[in-house]
Parts: structure tokens; C-alpha cells; sequence
């Protein structure tokens, strides 16, 4: 993860924000998400996703500056059965709406990446 | 029991038993949608949870409708395919879960007993919370939960089905009053969780038909070959087109000892679509009547009549064919469009006939859309290879919106862009900057900068009593948002609009521009015009009709 803080305003005094700090916000609202079983690392594992404790979610929660914008790209595993466009979106939506209000940044962009879905008997 | 009982309520239940019930209790929750919608956070009015529940279940009943499933085991599956396809917003995806759940119990069982019923709503429960790493109490979760509970300590030897359900609205609706003590920010909000009011309202809906107080006269059956996969646009279109009246009346009935029985035996006769919604106080009725007339006066002999509203839905079904399809077709040899030969397409969401022409008349081709009742994105899809250009730009015109757009432009082989327009003046400022030799590139970078450049007032009325950021607001005060925030509460227009301005601040733009919305009257516009030119000499004061619902004026400036 890049460590460079995100600096938010200039006036009157300079406010930066650690993108630790914005993927350990992300990961709460995510696991809140309906449709989300758990976050997931970015990378496979033996060409399948693996669901990260809840502490260790840095590798699954990507936070970047492009340009003028935040980039968050979130890996997560959904059940199976649920509709995954919706819930992707409604991730999208909750994500870039919390930050966007705890932040006073508008220019959010959040990427969501399903890395598997979990079967449920 | 009585003979209606005994009729509704066998001591198992078949696949199309259960599909009356259900279809019942999806005509009581959309009868019930708006005050869902209501139950919103924010007090704006562009929650959307009730609209989506209902959808999301309307989505189901149809997919139900269409196969004529009498097996119980296998309608419940079809049911859930349904819901999964047609699933809306958070809380129709979880609604699907629950349907999901629902069915699994009930799998290869032809008839179920009341029993198998209480079971199969603890499995829906089960299976909803099976979809979320961290359940949060004091949500539609935690009502189905409890509901299931309900349900499973009514199962006596002797219990019916409405015993059993009986249980689970009960439980339900403690569960329902106990979230706004689970959640601080619904107590803070003085409302409970509208998801799981919507689930209360499914259950009560089937209660009552099990009851024999049925909500809804039986719905037309779609066609087999009506294709109604989903998109509520297409439904909507075919609601109003197909409908054999020519008036959707809706009023509300205040008096005393009402018979929702007689006076639903009394209307029928009048047209088609009815439904009678309420108790011996107050009821609600909604048919498709070409005389409009006569259902009035007959229900102004029962009492008084409150809210009515009678809209014309052939003109209804006109103007939202039209909204769909903005541009004149090749074929039909107008042409004409200024944006029609260049070498990108435009699509654009809009609110309210006012801004629909404005942006089809600037080239777009338009969506219709809205706070409730936001497009999907298969009708930006569609919109989207609808044009008969391979580069598109896509105004979503709306916060809410733009995630949806950005969805819709992933599923296409056309190259989308994406301009991140919150509001609808910004997307008409968009459109104007369009020139005719830019690259895409420049096109899109010049686009986003003029819609930038433009702040946006919004005046609307509080849903209900809410505390933001410190300001008290009462239900029906005005609302003053500035770029979607509210910043401002009052009473009068001209004050509350005057305020908002103030913040931006107004001089040191050049223009604004009036959009008053559908339910506004000529004199209120004429009041704020006079208001604003006033209290701002120098700057040029425009009024253009934007229509929009909900929302009083949309003031841009630029």
C-alpha cells in the first residue's frame, strides 16, 4: 500500500490523511455490506481468493491517488446466490458515500473487486 | 372459521395457494412503498428502500405468475429466481436472500403444512444473515429473525396458517419498534428500519389475505409472451398503455365504520386495477376508471375525501413513450438532431417532463429517472446501445445516479464515458459545451469543467421531524440544498432560496436559472421570480419549466 498521506486541504492549515487510515474506514463499512462474506486478498492463492481476518484486510483494501481522485479498490468474496451486480454496487455506493462525508472529499472512486463467492449449505 | 376462511385457508398449501398469498402481500407493500420510501435517514425525499423491496417482489410474483407452478416446492423456487433477477438496492438483495431461504425448506414438497411454514421463514432468516460477515441489529435482519421466532412458537398440533403467521407479524412488529433502541441513528432520525417495515408489510399483506380481508382485486395475468424480465420502465410503460381505462384515480376515504368489502363491490363495476387499502376510518382507494366521476361522488356519500389525484394515463403513457424514445428514428426521414451526426451519443437521466424535453432537445437521449425511483442499469444499457454511435457519453445528472451509469458502461462493448453530473443543471451545462469538432477526449474534459462550473439550489419539503447538523426541522418545512447538501430550513420560499444563494456566493455568477417543479403553482413561481430579481439586480434571472417531483425548485447557477 502506498503510504504517502492524502492531503485534503491547504487553507487554512494543511490536513492529510494516511490511506491506513481510509482502508481500515473502508474495510468497517464494507463488512457491513450486504451480500459480503469477507474481504479478500488481492492476490490469489492457488488460483483461489482467501478471505482475510478482520484485522489483515490491508491486503485486500487498496488505497491510491490518481490525479485529483482517491482510488480505493476493495477485494471481497460474496455469497453465492445473491445478485452480485446489485451488491457490488450498493459496496460502491456505501464506500464512497462514508468517505465522501468523513473526508469533505468528493472525488472518490471506488473499484470493487469479487474474488469468489462462498456457497452457503 | 367461517366460510371465507375455510376457503383461503386449507390445511396445506399449493403452489398456487401460495401464489396468491404472496401476490397479496406484494399489492399490500407496494400499496405501502411511498411511506417505506419516507422512512428515509436523511430527510430528503430520495430514500428508496420501499420502492426497491417492492420491485424487487413485484419482480418475483411475475416471474410466479407466468409459470403456473401448482407444486408448492417449486413455485417457492421460481419465486426466489425471481427476486434474485429482479433484486433492487440492498434491501432487495437481501430480500431475495430471504426468498431464497425461504424456498429451500420447501424444496420437493408438493403441499406444505403450517409447520413447514414457520420453518421455512427461520431458514429465510437463516439464509439472509448468511449473506453478510458482520449482521447489524436493529435492520430487516433482525425482524426476520424475530419474525421466524414468532412464527415457530404459534406451531401448535392445532394451528393454521394464520396462526402461524399471525405469530410472525406480531413478533415482527416489536422487533420492528425495537430497532430505532438497536440503532442510534434511526432514533436520532425518530423513524424505524425501513427494511424491515417493508418485511412487516409482506407478512401482514399475506396475513390479511389469509384472514380474508384481501387487499388488491385479482391483478391482470402478464402475457406469457409479455417478456417482462425486469425493467421497471417496460412495466411502467405497459401498466399505463395497456390498461382498458383511460384515468389512474387515487383518493383517500375519511369517515366511519367503512366496509372496505362493500365499497370494493361498489367500485369494481366502475373500471379495473382496484384496490381498497385501510381501516374502518380511513380507506384508500386506487382504480383505472374512465369515469372518474362517479367513483368520486359515490365515495363522497361515505365520507370525506382526502388527497384525491387523477391522472390521464393515456397522456401519461404518451409522455413516457416519448421520454424513452427522444430521437426521431433514421427511418422516419425527420433527422434533424443536432447531435445525431456526430461522432459520440449522448444519454442523459432526467426528472421531471421539463428537463426530459430540455435534454432531448439538446440531443440526449433520455432515461427517465428521479429521486424513488432511480433508472437502472438496464435502461442506461439500453440506452446506451440505442445509440447508433460507438462512443458514448453518459449524464447521470444525479449523485445517487452515478454509480449505476458507471456500472452500465462496464457492460458494453461501446466506449462509455462517464461524466460525473450530480444534478441535472450541471448535465444541461454539459450539453450545451458540446462542440462538433472536439476529439472524445477534449469533449469529455471541456464537459465535466462547464458542469463544474455550476452550483445548484434545491428547495424541497421535509419528509418528517429530523435533527441535521444541528437544525431543527419540522415535517413539510422547507428544505433548502445546496450541491445536495441541506444547509438551510424554513418556511418561505423566497427566504429559504435567497439563503442557499447566499452561501454560494450568488455574485459572483452571471445567471440563474428557475426550474420550477410538477407541483408547483404560477403564482408561487411568479412570488420567487419577483423575490430574486429584487433581491439581485445584476444578475440575469431565466425561468425554464424542469417538472420535477418532489422538489419545489431546482435553482442553477452559472
Amino acid at each position: 500500500m502506498d503510504d504517502q498521506p492524502i492531503e485534503l486541504d491547504r487553507r487554512p492549515g494543511r490536513i492529510e490523511v494516511s490511506p491506513a487510515a481510509i482502508a481500515r474506514a473502508t474495510s468497517r463499512v464494507v463488512l457491513e455490506c450486504y451480500g459480503v462474506v469477507g474481504i479478500a486478498d488481492r492476490k490469489l492463492k492457488h488460483g483461489k481468493a482467501e478471505l482475510l481476518d478482520d484485522q489483515l484486510y490491508d491486503h485486500g483494501i487498496k488505497v491510491a491517488i490518481q490525479g485529483e481522485q482517491i482510488v480505493v479498490d476493495v477485494y471481497v468474496v460474496v455469497e453465492y446466490g445473491t445478485r452480485i451486480s446489485e451488491v457490488a454496487h450498493n459496496i460502491m455506493n456505501a464506500v464512497r458515500d462514508t468517505l465522501q462525508r468523513m473526508l469533505g472529499f468528493p472525488a472518490i472512486i471506488v473499484n470493487i473487486n469479487i474474488q469468489g463467492l462462498r456457497i452457503s449449505v | 372459521m367461517t366460510a371465507s376462511d375455510a376457503a383461503r385457508v386449507p390445511k396445506r398449501c399449493n403452489g398456487k395457494q401460495l401464489h396468491a398469498v404472496v401476490s397479496t402481500a406484494a399489492g399490500w407493500l407496494q400499496a405501502y412503498a411511498p411511506e417505506v420510501d419516507a422512512l428515509n435517514v436523511y430527510p430528503v425525499p430520495d430514500g428508496d428502500t420501499g420502492s426497491n423491496m417492492s420491485q424487487t417482489l413485484r419482480a418475483a410474483v411475475e416471474e410466479g405468475a407466468a409459470c403456473g407452478e401448482t407444486d408448492a416446492g417449486r413455485y417457492a423456487a421460481i419465486l426466489a429466481h425471481g427476486a434474485l433477477m429482479g433484486a433492487r438496492g440492498n434491501s432487495g438483495v437481501i430480500l431475495s436472500q430471504l426468498l431464497r431461504g425461504f424456498a429451500r425448506p420447501l424444496a420437493s414438497r408438493p403441499t406444505f403444512s403450517p409447520a413447514d411454514l414457520a420453518e421455512a421463514l427461520q431458514e429465510a432468516s437463516a439464509t439472509a444473515y448468511r449473506g453478510v460477515a458482520k449482521p447489524v441489529e436493529g435492520t430487516v435482519l433482525t425482524v426476520a429473525r424475530m419474525a421466524a421466532e414468532g412464527a415457530m412458537r404459534a406451531v401448535t398440533e392445532r394451528a393454521e396458517f394464520r396462526h402461524v403467521l399471525d405469530g410472525a407479524v406480531d413478533a415482527a412488529r416489536v422487533a420492528l419498534a425495537e430497532t430505532q433502541n438497536q440503532l442510534p441513528v434511526l432514533r436520532q432520525a425518530g423513524v424505524v428500519d425501513a427494511g424491515g417495515r417493508g418485511y412487516l408489510l409482506i407478512l401482514e399483506g399475506a396475513l390479511r389475505y389469509l384472514q380474508g380481508k384481501s387487499v388488491l382485486a385479482p391483478e391482470p395475468v402478464p402475457s406469457p409472451n409479455g417478456a417482462r424480465a425486469g425493467a421497471t420502465a417496460h412495466a411502467r410503460l405497459e401498466h399505463a398503455g395497456t390498461s382498458a381505462y383511460g384515468y389512474c384515480t387515487e383518493f383517500l376515504i375519511a369517515g366511519r365504520d367503512l366496509e372496505e368489502e362493500s365499497v370494493r363491490a361498489q367500485l369494481a363495476p366502475l373500471g379495473d386495477s382496484l384496490l381498497v387499502v385501510g381501516d374502518g376510518e380511513i380507506l384508500r382507494v386506487h382504480i383505472h376508471t374512465d369515469d372518474p366521476g362517479r367513483a368520486l361522488s359515490f365515495a363522497g356519500g361515505l365520507g370525506r375525501l382526502r388527497k384525491v389525484k387523477i391522472d390521464d394515463m393515456q397522456a401519461q403513457h404518451e409522455e413516457f413513450a416519448a421520454e424513452v424514445e427522444p430521437l426521431p428514428r433514421p427511418q422516419d426521414g425527420r433527422g434533424g438532431n443536432r447531435l445525431e451526426s456526430l461522432p459520440i451519443g449522448v444519454v442523459a437521466a432526467a426528472t421531471g417532463p421539463g428537463f426530459a424535453r430540455l435534454l432531448s432537445s439538446l440531443g440526449a437521449r433520455v432515461v427517465p429517472g428521479g429521486q424513488t425511483m432511480n433508472p437502472s442499469t438496464e435502461q442506461f444499457l439500453a440506452a446506451i446501445e440505442a445509440c447508433p454511435q460507438s462512443t458514448v457519453i453518459v449524464l447521470p445528472n444525479n449523485k445517487n445516479v452515478i454509480s449505476t451509469a458507471q456500472q452500465a458502461a462496464g457492460l458494453t462493448e461501446k466506449i462509455v464515458h462517464v461524466i460525473g453530473t450530480a444534478t441535472t443543471p450541471q448535465g444541461i451545462a454539459a450539453l450545451l459545451t458540446m462542440r462538433l469538432n472536439d476529439s472524445p477526449a477534449t469533449m469529455v474534459e471541456a464537459m465535466g469543467e462547464a458542469a463544474r462550473q455550476v452550483r445548484t439550489a434545491e428547495l424541497t419539503s421535509a419528509v418528517r421531524e429530523v435533527e441535521i447538523d444541528g437544525l431543527r426541522v419540522h415535517r413539510g418545512d422547507l428544505l433548502g440544498l445546496l450541491d445536495g447538501t441541506v444547509v438551510v430550513a424554513g418556511h418561505d420560499t423566497g427566504l429559504v432560496a435567497c439563503e442557499v444563494l447566499d452561501l454560494m456566493p450568488v455574485e459572483e455568477y452571471e445567471m440563474i436559472t428557475v426550474y420550477p417543479g410538477a407541483e408547483v403553482g404560477v403564482e408561487a413561481v411568479e412570488g420567487l421570480m419577483a423575490v430574486l430579481g429584487e433581491r439581485y439586480p445584476r444578475i440575469t434571472i431565466e425561468q425554464v419549466e424542469g417538472g420535477q417531483p418532489h422538489y419545489q425548485f431546482i435553482l442553477s447557477v452559472e
